[in-house]
């Protein structure tokens, strides 16, 4: 099963920290995944910041760049998951 | 793919929030109409603290009418206080089954008594629905005044807490021209007569502003002076470009080093580490063994 992999939102009042910059993706197309593996580095402007993987699965694809500005909910990549959970 | 040098040393990182425990904690504090410095402060800490379904509550509002260099928290005139917020945070207190919290406020230099008489409510409704719940407050300077100081006190935290938030030297560039070195120790040296004990006086420093190793020793030999027995020393972080820049980024050995310094200067309790702030894993002050082996684990 495709699965879009979002930003989780921080449930913040402030939007500006709901946003980081893509310094570096830490899984490259087609890695096997565990759940909480790394999946890339982001930084915002008080630290740099790991986002792990949500589900176990296959890395399918690559949704933003290194040096992309993402934004909280927004897709960061494709992963193929067991369809259970 | 590109591998850029990072804006940040190595150490400076942390697992971006995620997860169940993170989420009902938000749509909790959400609920109770609650603020959290966690959330203001744009806190590096945020996810784990969460996580572990802890947080630091920051009463009276979210607008501070001070203005502080190194702070994200807004400034401007704020609301009258929330007669509301003593019930809603005991009853977030209840709800999340926590057993230690911190409860810090923004400065109201617009109140009389500086907010004081709302925050013993806070700790009183906490005492009331959760007796067996350990509470720290960390609170603005109340312009010295020890009536004020009192009424905290009177309403029995386990800590009180002020922050000396930075050496002497570098108070004028970072703090609001109403806070002042002199006066965060005079707070706290009465906040230490008062209690006479019964209450354990805390600070913490923030690291990387440009602070010489000498200034850090004078500044824990002043808040041990004053009759702090506790103290916390963390990287400052610039929470948006708006705020001072970070000065350097000390290492987390150096940290280590100041923090055997502090023991062996007298204090009961030190921690020091580039993501400690004074209320992350705060409920260690109260179990001093606990504390040693979460400094073991906080060596990451």
């Amino acid at each position: 099963m495709r699965f879009e992999v979002p930003l989780p939102a921080l449930g913040d009042e402030d939007d500006a920290v709901q946003r980081g910059t893509v310094s570096q993706w830490l899984a490259q197309p087609g890695d096997r995944l565990s759940e909480n593996d790394d999946l890339m580095e982001l930084t915002t402007d008080k630290a740099a910041f790991i986002v792990a993987s949500p589900r176990a699965g296959k890395l399918l694809e690559w949704c933003v760049a290194e040096g992309d500005t993402v934004a909280a909910g927004e897709t960061l990549c494709i992963m193929n998951v067991a369809d259970a959970g | 793919m590109s591998k850029r040098p990072g804006k940040f040393p190595a150490w400076i990182r942390r697992a971006w929030p995620s997860g169940e425990a993170f989420r009902e904690v938000g749509a909790l504090l959400s609920d109770l109409n609650l603020h959290t410095v966690c959330q203001s402060a744009h806190c590096p800490n945020h996810g784990e603290c969460w996580s572990r379904r802890t947080a630091t509550f920051m009463i009276l509002g979210a607008v501070c009418t001070r203005n502080c260099r190194f702070c994200a928290v807004n400034h401007g005139v704020p609301c009258p206080p929330d007669s509301g917020e003593p019930a809603h945070i005991a009853e977030a207190v209840s709800r999340l089954g926590l057993r230690h919290l911190v409860i810090t406020s923004v400065t109201r230099d617009d109140l009389p008594d500086g907010g004081a008489s709302h925050f013993a409510a806070c700790v009183q409704a906490v005492k009331v629905r959760c007796p067996e719940t350990t509470i720290e407050v960390l609170t603005p300077d109340f312009e010295g005044d020890a009536r004020v100081i009192g009424t905290v006190l009177a309403a029995g935290p386990e800590v009180f807490s002020h922050n000396i938030e930075t050496v002497a030297r570098l108070h004028p560039m970072l703090r609001d021209r109403r806070y002042s070195y002199a006066r965060s120790l005079e707070v706290l040296r009465k906040a230490a007569a008062i209690s006479g004990g019964r209450s354990i006086i805390k600070s913490a420093f923030m690291a990387g502003c440009g602070e010489a190793e000498s200034e850090v020793r004078d500044t824990l030999g002043d808040l041990l002076a004053a009759g702090v027995t506790a103290v916390c020393i963390g990287q400052y972080l610039q929470p948006t470009p708006a705020q001072a820049p970070v000065a350097a980024y000390v290492a987390p050995a150096v940290f280590k080093a100041w923090e055997q310094m502090a023991y062996e200067m007298g204090f009961s309790f030190a921690v020091a580490g580039p993501f400690v702030r004074s209320s992350y894993r705060s409920e260690a002050v109260l179990a001093p063994a606990a504390a040693c082996a979460q400094r073991r684990e906080g060596e990451e």
